[in-house]
């Protein structure tokens, strides 16, 4: 393994003797050696020529080189020299197979060159093949792969090879990733062939092999191959110095051709002059020292890497290349109000002193001056024509006499002084007069920068009335107030407003105030504008007396309660102008007062306008008031609507009216809507006119209408709409009819209402009157005088049946009809309250009524209950009873047709009379002296019909006779 | 592509940095269980291979399938997790000391190789922290300076012969080292949490008694020394 490792040195030299063929090199006229360079894939040939027959002979050579056996040459060289006696001659081959990979085989003839022996040109013999097996060095270890840490340039051909101690046929190698096809060399060698390789990374490109079982960690097959980038011809070549001593070149160099392990880009100057050369340590840069002689230099910037070499050129007078440094000592002298002076050195360059030097200055944030200044070391400028009290930045920058490059910037601020205001203030009023004495509001615009001459600190106003000139007063307004309110006595003043700052004060502004401003405004009138893109325009006829100016005012805000007035001095000759404002919004109407100021300086009202500087849509509709309703028109009213506060003057309305009938009444034409429903309209021209009366309808008709604004920009939304109908056409005679019996159906009521006692008496008692009831009349015709009506008090309790009710049973049937099995379950008891021999026992005829006005209330009552269990009722009855219905029905017959069909005197008439209980204190209720009552039972009374009154029959009368005494509200049900 | 994770693992590194505070700009702390967890937490840091391998793996195109296999960590290069293990403490942070200096020195090699990597130059300054932790725990370490050699790295497998790596194999050199790095620092993290389960265990079981730490019993897996056992003084940690 030792040898393998020098082997495998980058630059492995291994010199092949040539022992093996010893015995051929005395016959031979050559004696060849052959070593090799690994890393360069080179074989190097060193060879002598024996018996040479003169000292110095022109000679011819022909060099063969075989790859795996001798008889595959792949290379013939043909080579001629001048051989002297007992030289080594040298000759390289690169092959592009790394050595490695292959044995190789050498052998060289040679023959004599010059023209006079001519009889020696004949080759001399071959020497021996010289094997050259750096394969056999190898071992038996892990495979290999070849050119071990290959540098390339991009785009090169690399052909890498895999070899292994065993028979490999299935090895695959991959470069970065990427698969790469394989050739087999021979039965242990593969070749892979790379093509127009490509940059990928300075760490180089990983090429390594897989499947094969031999690896052994740690002796991964693998190399890394080196791609180097191309190098490039240096650019922007160039060499300046900036004090004469040292020369500074800049170059870009391109592309870094450097790869890991193998940096070999550098760059080196060469001074063809001076015969100088300089390594370059920076890719990019170099100095060079100025030799005090020297004023021409002629560089050479040469770069190079392992596999180019280029130059650049450069020739120039170094006094060409100066590049001064940086001014400094910038400072400013004799600085006033508009005047200053700058001073600046320059670094000294010897001889080279004289300096072309720019200089700017800079105020607001940009240059206002710039100007070329020639200087010696030493500099100065002076900049005239400054504002006063204003903040200024100058600057300065030089470049040698034979301009190269400018220096930086030095640069330095300063401010000129102070000056007084130079412009009056710009001041305007307004005035309010009130009982005698003059409230004046002075405005005024602040003074510019360029006019104020430095901070305005207060403003001076005085005051002097005109009719008492004794009379002023001095008032001082501190900055930056912009107005002041005075209160004068009487209007007529005269007013001077000055500014005033540290140097002094302006000029004065006069104004002078005469008279109650307020009737003039009611002397002129208001005028509407039209307002354009660039503002309201308006104009106004100049007035007859002269006039040294005027002046326009206005309100910036909404209307005069919030007004923030505004105003435009404009020349005497103007009749005219366009007020333009960013605070002027769309819609809001702006009222606008033109004065104009006489050469006494009173400023007296010329024209009032009014306009928008945008009108819009009116926003709203009008809140519509319909009258007048007939069968064919209404009226339709919007007074309150304020047409002075719309966001446009208003022209007109316009009435829509929308209906089923497809023909518009006369005045309207069709419109369609936005949202393409068609409807009539009328427009209004009259923005007074705030009525309107929509005719030629239909009675009974429905409509809808709507009256929308219109002004110069659009009329109001389309909605909402009003509804309406116009009457019918017979609404009066109905009115005539249904009103009258309306009334008399109301009187019938309360009549009713205050006679319901009688009514109620009369109609619907509470207890029948058995002498009124309906049988009566059946009867009276038929029957005996003896016949009478049975009284209650004629009757004597004999017993008293007490009836026991579960209470489950009503619980379980609240409110419902007891059915017969029901009552069946009922237990009864009976008390005997007189002897009943006969009362119980034989038949006798008997009378009973039955009140047919509670025949349906009975079976609720449990008239059908109280059937004495050892009594049956009669075949057919039970199922009677079962029903109110069955037992109506069931009667209903003896009842009709009793007159006919029942003799007389076997009539049995049951009345069952409708008796309170005992509870419930009835005047008629027998004693019930000291009887003890069950609970939860129910007491009937059963009387003793007088035998000349009634005579049942026994059944019928255990059934029927009973008189139930029964609870008033079960009985009622 | 590959600036977006650096920059996070950077930025993720230089705020661990911050919150660790290691001790390695001023003077050493007495309290031995901040000095733990601290240790525990660099060596935490450092056994994540997206510090070191993951940046180096990704430069060098290592990052390849077919790659992987040679980047298997060498046996012997770094002690075992069992060799750490069978260590006294002032041996095991002798080693840990020894085997930080011979990586800082590989890695400012890294840094003069490939100059514009930042993470080399994280790490070193992050190894020069635990250093500075290991010394400091050192001296919390009760009982005379223990002069045995720490042990070598292991027996392992003989090297193979050596040659003049080629740039192949310097790559899966690097890249095998700084794979066994980071296993290293994983167990040593490993022992460092045994040492700090000790600490807890023992903390627990004198908290009624503070006023008198004794030492306690040597970690699972540590050289059963009776000196081990014998007291220490306040704010040093057992042998």
């Amino acid at each position: 393994m030792a040898p393998m490792a020098v082997f495998q040195a980058t630059f492995l030299l291994a010199l092949l003797p040539l022992s093996a063929y010893q015995s051929e090199v005395s016959s031979e006229p050559l004696s060849l050696n052959v070593s090799i360079s690994s890393a360069q894939q080179r074989l190097h040939l060193q060879w002598s020529v024996h018996n040479l027959t003169h000292p110095e002979l022109k000679m011819a050579f022909q060099i063969e080189i075989s790859r795996i056996k001798k008889s595959n040459v792949i290379w013939v060289e043909n080579y001629s020299t001048t051989v002297q006696q007992n030289q080594t001659l040298h000759w390289t081959w690169e092959s592009e197979l790394p050595l490695e990979c292959a044995t190789h085989f050498v052998r060289i003839r040679g023959k004599e060159d010059d023209t006079w022996a001519a009889q020696q040109r004949v080759w001399s013999s071959w020497s021996s093949w010289v094997k050259v097996d750096a394969q056999s060095l190898l071992g038996q270890g892990p495979p290999h792969i070849f050119p071990i840490d290959k540098l390339v340039e991009e785009g090169s051909n690399v052909t890498i090879c895999y070899v292994s101690r065993h028979n490999e046929s299935n090895v695959s190698c991959l470069l970065h990733g990427q698969r790469i096809p394989r050739e087999q060399l021979d039965t242990h060698v593969s070749v892979f062939t790379l093509t127009n390789v490509s940059f990928i990374s300075t760490w180089g490109s990983n090429l390594y092999c897989e499947n094969d079982p031999d690896i052994i960690t740690g002796a991964e097959p693998g190399t890394v191959l080196f791609v180097s980038k191309v190098l490039e011809e240096p650019k922007g070549f160039s060499c300046e110095t900036r004090d004469f001593g040292t020369l500074n070149c800049t170059w870009d160099p391109g592309s870094d051709t450097d790869v890991w392990k193998y940096p070999s880009q550098r760059y080196a100057l060469f001074e063809s002059f001076s015969g100088k050369k300089k390594s370059c340590e920076q890719k990019n840069w170099c100095t060079w020292q100025v030799a005090q002689d020297s004023q021409m230099y002629n560089f050479t910037l040469i770069a190079e890497n392992y596999f180019r070499k280029r130059s650049v050129n450069l020739l120039f007078n170094l006094a060409h290349r100066v590049h001064p440094m940086t001014p400094f000592n910038v400072l400013f002298e004799s600085v006033s109000t508009t005047n200053a002076t700058m001073t600046w050195k320059v670094h000294s360059l010897g001889n080279f002193s004289t300096f072309l030097c720019q200089v700017e200055l800079h105020g607001e944030g940009r240059a206002i001056q710039q100007h070329n200044a020639s200087s010696q070391v030493d500099g100065q400028y002076f900049f005239s024509g400054l504002a006063p009290a204003t903040e200024y930045a100058a600057r300065v920058r030089c470049a040698a006499k034979h301009f190269w490059k400018w220096s930086e910037w030095a640069g330095q601020n300063f401010s000129t002084l102070q000056a007084a205001p130079s412009k009056a203030p710009d001041v305007w009023r307004s005035v309010r007069s009130t009982l005698g004495s003059c409230n004046v509001t002075l405005f005024w615009k602040p003074l510019s920068k360029s006019q104020a001459h430095g901070e305005v600190l207060f403003y001076s106003v005085a005051t002097e009335n005109q009719d008492r000139l004794s009379s002023s007063k001095l008032f001082s307004i501190p900055a930056p107030a912009n107005g002041t309110e005075l209160s004068l006595d009487g209007c007529s003043h005269q007013i001077r407003v000055t500014a005033s700052n540290g140097a002094g004060a302006s000029p004065e502004s006069v104004m002078v105030i005469a008279g109650d401003p307020g009737n003039q405004t009611a002397e002129v009138k208001e005028e509407r504008i039209r307002g354009t893109e660039d503002g309201v325009s308006m104009s106004w006829k100049p007035p007859a007396g002269d006039v040294i100016g005027y002046v326009v005012d206005w309100c910036d805000g909404p209307q005069e309660l919030s007004c923030d007035l505004q105003w435009e001095n404009l020349g005497p000759n103007a009749t005219s102008t366009v007020i333009s404002s960013d605070a002027f919004r769309p819609g809001v109407r702006y009222n606008f007062r033109i004065y104009g100021i006489s050469p006494e300086r009173t400023a007296y009202l010329l024209a009032r306008k009014t306009g928008y500087s945008q009108e819009l849509a009116p926003a709203n509709n009008p809140r519509v008031y319909i009258s007048n309703l007939t069968l064919h028109s209404f009226t339709l009213s919007w007074t309150d609507y304020a047409t002075d506060s719309q966001p446009g003057f208003i022209q007109g309305y316009r009435v829509y009216l929308r209906s089923k009938e497809e023909q518009c009444p006369p005045g309207f034409t069709k419109a369609v809507l936005p949202d393409n429903s068609v409807c009539c309209k009328h427009d209004i021209d009259n923005p007074e006119q705030k009525t309107f009366v929509v005719e030629n309808l239909q009675p009974g008709s429905f409509y809808e209408f709507l009256v929308t604004p219109r002004t110069r920009a659009g009329e109001g939304p389309a909605h909402p709409f009003g509804k309406v109908t116009t009457r019918e056409q017979h609404a009066h005679a109905l009115i005539r009819i249904i009103l009258p019996m309306v009334f008399l159906l109301l009187l019938l009521t309360v009549l009713c209402y205050v006679k319901s006692q009688w009514m109620k008496e009369t109609c619907y008692p509470d207890i029948p009157d058995p002498y009124k009831s309906s049988v009566l009349s059946l009867l009276k015709p038929k029957e005996n005088a003896h016949l009478t009506i049975m009284s209650a008090h004629d009757c004597i309790p004999d017993k008293l049946e007490v009836v026991n009710k579960p209470e489950g049973i009503k619980a379980q049937f609240p409110g419902a009809r007891k059915s017969l099995a029901e009552t069946d379950c009922t237990k009864h008891d009976y008390i005997y309250l007189l002897p009943t021999e006969k009362s119980s026992a034989g038949p006798g005829p008997g009378i009973c009524f039955e009140n047919l006005t509670y025949n349906q209330a009975a079976p609720d009552a449990g008239f059908c209950g109280p059937v004495p269990a050892p009594h049956t009722a009669p075949p057919g009855l039970g199922d009677l009873l079962t029903a109110p219905g069955n037992l109506l029905r069931s009667l209903e017959p003896s009842y009709m047709n009793s007159p006919g069909e029942t003799p007389a005197g076997e009539t049995t008439l049951n009345y069952v009379s409708q008796v309170a209980s005992p509870t419930s204190g009835h005047k008629d209720s027998p004693p019930t002296n000291s009887l003890e009552l069950a609970p939860c039972s129910e007491y009937r009374m059963q009387m003793a019909v007088p035998l000349g009154l009634a005579s049942p029959s026994p059944n019928e009368n255990r059934s029927l006779s009973s008189m139930s005494l029964l609870d008033p509200g079960e009985h009622r049900g | 592509m590959w600036a977006q994770p650096m920059r996070r693992t950077l930025l993720s590194l230089i705020l661990r940095l911050l919150f660790l505070n290691p001790v390695f700009m001023g003077a050493c702390p007495g309290d031995g269980q901040k000095l733990l967890e601290q240790l525990w937490n660099q060596a935490n840091l450092l056994q994540d291979t997206s510090l070191l391998l993951d940046p180096y793996v990704h430069i060098q195109g290592l990052d390849m399938s077919g790659l992987k296999q040679g980047c298997q960590e060498r046996p012997g290069v770094f002690p075992s997790k069992q060799a750490l293990e069978g260590l006294s403490r002032k041996d095991f942070l002798r080693t840990l000391n020894t085997q930080l200096g011979q990586v800082l020195r590989r890695l400012h090699a890294f840094q003069r190789d490939m100059p514009n990597v930042q993470a080399w130059g994280m790490a070193i300054r992050y190894i020069h922290g635990i250093r500075n932790n290991i010394h400091c725990m050192g001296e919390l370490l009760p009982g005379s300076p223990d002069t045995a050699a720490p042990p070598q790295a292991g027996p392992g497998p003989s090297p193979p012969p050596t040659r003049t790596p080629d740039a192949f194999q310097l790559k899966l050199k690097g890249c095998r080292f700084l794979r066994g790095f980071h296993r290293f620092m994983h167990s040593a993290r490993q022992v460092f949490h045994e040492w700090r389960e000790t600490w807890s265990r023992r903390s627990r079981r004198q908290s009624p008694r503070q006023a008198r730490p004794r030492g306690v019993r040597r970690a699972r897996g540590m050289q059963p020394s009776r000196r081990g056992r014998r007291l220490v003084p306040r704010g040093q940690l057992p042998r």
